[in-house]
């Protein structure tokens, strides 16, 4: 889980790769480097992000160059094990995203042989290996080849050496993309670092060793040269922006009424699902994070609105089950490229059943995986907890519902980001007040509602580092209640329905124990706000819109807490966006 | 390189209700939002330099801005506490010489020019009302005094708000206010150019924003990229945004603009000056004329809207009926004249057969059926039986 990236061409490389490197922040940041080439190669590597360092690569010389961005796997990060490394002989650097599972092996060996090592990573015995290879033969993309052959494990490495204008990339189970400007190429670990110069990309496939220089690119699968489509993207640069707001995170925030709408307008091109007549048999989901509880969420709704059994997994546990012999499995992924996900997806297509993907990325692994893809209409998200790529998955669900059940809601969804805009022009100080103090939170609801507390709980701790859990209602007294006190407010999602009454005799209890309680209800309620501390009150009559707007609310609650307390908000520490290693 | 700072920070109290959920700025009036216009008239004139100081609702602002082609740098005032110190807030960002004018005031290309190349210079207008701006005092051609809403105006001549100065002006923002400075850096001797503009507008009570949108609907091309119905008839300017349909018999009077993913008709009728916004639903027998309907509002059948501005996310039930007549409303603690329909706040749900007469009506109301309310003003929140 690192970002990588590539240049060569007519600009100066070095402050090409200290943009786009701040643009992967997301994929990791707790160390970066870059190397340029310009004859010879010169290597600055820092522990720490980008965003602190950038002047560091002033006056680092070369047209071409690479660059990486790390989220440590294997040693500390440090300035030894930031990437990029390079050989004895200092001809070659190199970066990589993945991790080798065979690094030891290949260590000794190479030890043995006389390599000196100084690092304490899996990447470094890669660079040993080319450097072997490129002294026999003299070849970059044969050495990288030969090299890649001895390795067991994931992967996406790019190469630089001072005496080729090539830069040679492999890929394996690590994304990678080219993107082809005008006498200049980019390669990285995805499109955010060229959008700004080029919309014309390629994407790698598993296998796929490329050599690009500024105006050529070939690549090449088992020996022999292929031809990959070239693609157009439409993501603008302003997509990629901050643009005026605090943080990342309120301006995804902020994004999903249009993120929603677009998502349920645009997915009417989609290609059409599984029958759903067929489709009796049990239907699966694999997920893991926030993807898992939208994941949920539509468990629920599947099996309530259109009585189909339907069984839920976190990705990285599915494997150690029985998988379903038939049927449907969906895998949701945000950034398309979640190991675990890809893993869960690869064994259900083995095991015959159906796979549908939900991600939010084009041409990303997952797309190549499964039988059928859906998109979520969300743009690029920057911010580490996800806002609006939930919002957006949520809408394909719904809408995967929708259409199972007989589209009995389409006015419900076409109509949703309306109740969505109203709940972002709520003021919610009262609730972070009381937030912003706690030890401990508590998030319970029932039903549907439940899932929306398990994720209202996670953006609360990634972001504000409070402590925050979310429970049925139902389950609060089996051990819970033990913890319940003054410190440790409770927010309750109690919306007219059949668990009304009982969630209000669990808030009751709540309240007996001294716990504040933040109720979010109906607008127009007279119970709640009669027996809680604070009430929210919700637009939206119907059980969709409902979930989708107490969720909005619980982001606002974490993102303003967080505000409050001055935390880092985009990149919460120990965090990374998408999570490619298992 | 000339740049430009807007000044879109502040609330616009006096056009209360429509600016409890966006500043003035970003009033959207024949389907734009006040604050592009301005934006417009700056780069037709070269100038891309554009910073934007927000404040008050200022992610909406922010991220409608984020979706503009033109690119702005957007500067936040924390705390609304007069232009003059909003304009502080773009201080670090500013070189040399600059340009400051109001968001919410629209005005044209044209004057724009006539400034732009002048240091200290400021745009004035005549105004029939002169007692609600900076009256402003020229003596050839140079401003020799500004009396911030004077009760006894000596003059019709008033400040737009927009200037063109230097970096050297920053020092004499000493209160919050804007005109103090341009007083101040008259007082020690700068010499101010008084440029007449050509045409200036500024809404000072929300049914004056109803003359601005026939202002800006004058001009428009008709353009159609929506699904009519051959039975449907469309006469003189129109312009129909993507994925709208117009059903069967309906009749469309030009100027009228019309945004995405609307639905109107079939049977309906929209009179000239009148600004549609997005996903809004039109159903059958309804009247609209003179009108600004903002996004997602749906309007009942057989309903009459007349002389009226609905904000976004209203939903009127059938046989509402709006008519104009005149009265006098309590604007900020004075008593003003108007003549209009009706002006609805956003999230405002009616029942059937409700009668609007020269009224405000504020967010978030609910209106039970059957209601008459004539030269009434509605507070937030509430609930009219």
């Amino acid at each position: 889980m690192c970002g990588i990236i590539g240049y060569t061409g007519k600009r100066d490389a070095a402050p090409v790769l200290v943009e786009g490197l701040k643009k992967l922040e997301y994929r990791g940041y707790d160390s970066f480097g870059i190397a340029t080439a310009d004859g010879a190669i010169s290597v600055v590597k820092k522990e720490g992000r980008i965003s602190n360092h950038a002047g560091t690569a002033g006056n680092m010389k070369g047209r071409r160059g690479i660059g990486h961005t790390r989220w440590a796997t294997h040693g500390v990060p440090n300035d030894q094990n930031a990437h990029p490394h390079t050989d004895c002989t200092n001809r070659i650097a190199l970066v990589h995203n993945g991790i080798i599972e065979n690094y030891a092996e290949l260590k000794r060996e190479l030890i043995q042989r006389g390599h000196l090592f100084r690092s304490e990573t899996d990447t470094e015995a890669i660079v040993h290996l080319v450097e072997e290879e490129y002294a026999k033969k003299n070849h970059l993309q044969d050495a990288v080849r030969i090299a890649v052959s001895r390795l067991r494990g994931s992967y996406a490495l790019l190469v630089l050496a001072s005496d080729t204008e090539e830069i040679v990339a492999a890929r394996n189970a690590s994304p990678l993309v080219i993107g082809i400007g005008d006498a200049e190429t980019f390669i990285a670990s995805d499109i955010t670092p060229m959008l700004e110069y080029t919309e014309r990309v390629v994407f790698l496939e598993d296998g796929d060793i490329a050599t690009v220089t500024r105006d050529h690119v070939s690549i090449y699968q088992n020996g022999k040269e292929v031809i990959r489509p070239v693609e157009l993207i439409d993501w603008s640069v302003e997509d990629g922006k901050k643009g005026g707001f605090a943080h990342y995170m309120l301006k995804e925030i902020f994004e999903q009424p249009q993120v929603f709408y677009n998502t349920i307008r645009g997915i009417n091109d989609a290609p059409p699902l599984p029958d759903c007549n067929r489709i009796r048999d049990p239907v699966t989901v694999v997920a893991c994070g926030s993807s898992y509880h939208a994941g949920l969420i539509f468990k629920y709704l599947l099996e309530e609105c259109c009585q189909i059994p339907a069984r839920l997994d976190y990705a990285s546990e599915f494997r150690h089950y029985p998988s379903p012999a038939s049927g449907l499995v969906i895998g949701i992924t945000q950034s398309g490229e979640t190991a675990d996900t890809l893993m869960a997806l690869r064994l259900a297509k083995a095991h015959n059943c159906h796979t549908l993907a939900i991600t939010n990325v084009l041409g990303s692994t997952v797309t190549r995986l499964a039988d059928t893809t859906l998109y979520m209409r969300a743009g690029p998200e920057i911010s580490v907890a996800a806002t609006k790529s939930f919002i957006a998955q949520l809408a394909v669900l719904m809408h995967i519902v929708n259409r199972f059940c007989g589209n009995n809601h389409t006015e419900t969804l076409l109509d949703a980001h309306k109740a969505i805009e109203e709940v972002l022009l709520m003021d919610l100080s009262e609730s972070v007040g009381l937030c912003e103090n706690a030890q401990s939170i508590f998030y319970v609801g029932r039903g549907p509602f439940y899932p929306v507390s398990l994720e209202g709980a996670l953006k609360m701790k990634e972001i504000s580092y409070i402590h925050a859990e979310g429970y049925p209602a139902g389950e609060l007294k089996h051990g819970p209640f033990a913890l319940l006190s003054e410190k440790t407010p409770v927010i309750a999602i109690c919306m007219p329905g059949e668990t009304y009454d009982v969630m209000i005799s669990n808030i009751k209890e709540m309240k007996a124990r001294g716990s504040p309680v933040i109720a979010i209800g109906r607008a127009g309620d007279t119970d709640l706000p009669e027996i809680c501390d604070l009430f929210i009150p919700l637009p939206g009559a119907t059980h969709l819109t409902q979930i989708l707007t107490a969720t909005v609310v619980l982001q606002m609650i974490a993102y303003h807490t967080a505000e409050k307390m001055g935390r880092d908000i985009d990149r919460p520490r120990n965090l990374a966006k998408s999570v490619t290693v298992e | 390189m000339m740049q430009a700072v807007i000044l879109a920070a502040g609330e616009g109290r006096r056009v209360r209700p429509l600016t409890k959920n966006r500043p003035k700025a970003m009033i959207p009036v024949a389907n734009r939002p006040i604050i592009e216009y301005v934006i417009d008239a700056l780069v037709k004139n070269g100038i891309r330099d554009i910073i934007v100081v927000v404040g008050y609702r200022k992610e909406l602002v922010t991220r409608y801005l984020n979706n503009l082609e033109i690119p702005v740098e957007v500067v936040v005032q924390n705390k609304q506490l007069g232009t003059g110190h909003a304009l502080l807030a773009a201080e670090p960002k500013i070189r040399d010489n600059f340009i400051v004018l109001p968001g919410d005031n629209y005005i044209d290309p044209a004057s724009i020019a006539r400034i732009r190349d002048h240091s200290n210079a400021m745009l004035v207008k005549e105004h029939p009302s002169p007692s609600n701006f900076g009256v402003v005092i020229l003596n050839n051609g140079h401003v020799t005094q500004i009396i911030e809403k004077p009760a006894h105006a000596p003059s019709f001549l008033v400040s737009t708000g927009i200037y063109s100065l230097t970096k050297d002006f920053f020092p004499h923002i000493r209160e919050n206010n804007l005109t103090d400075a341009v007083s101040s850096l008259i007082a020690s001797g700068v010499k101010i150019q008084g440029i007449p503009a050509d045409d200036w507008q500024d809404a000072i009570y929300p049914w004056d924003l109803l003359k601005m949108n026939r202002r800006f609907l004058q001009n428009i091309p008709p353009t159609c990229d929506g699904t009519i119905s051959r039975y449907a008839s469309i006469h003189g300017a129109v312009q129909i945004g993507k994925g709208t349909t117009i059903g069967p018999n309906t009749v469309i009077n030009g100027p009228v603009v019309i945004g995405n993913d609307c639905r109107i008709g079939p049977n309906c009728c929209i009179q000239p000056n009148t600004s549609i916004g997005s996903r809004v639903v039109v159903e059958p027998f309804t009247v609209i004329g003179e009108a600004i309907v903002m996004d997602d509002t749906t309007i009942g059948s057989h309903s009459r809207v007349i002389d009226t501005i609905l904000g976004e996310r209203c939903k009127l039930a059938d046989h509402l009926s709006i008519s104009t007549v005149t009265g006098l409303h309590d604007i900020e603690g004075s008593p003003t004249r108007s003549e209009f329909g009706a002006v609805l706040g956003d999230s405002v749900t009616s029942g059937p057969f409700s009668i609007l007469k020269n009224t405000l009506v504020g967010n978030n109301v609910t209106i039970e059926g059957n209601c008459s309310l004539s030269s009434r003003q509605v507070q937030d929140n509430s609930l009219v039986i």
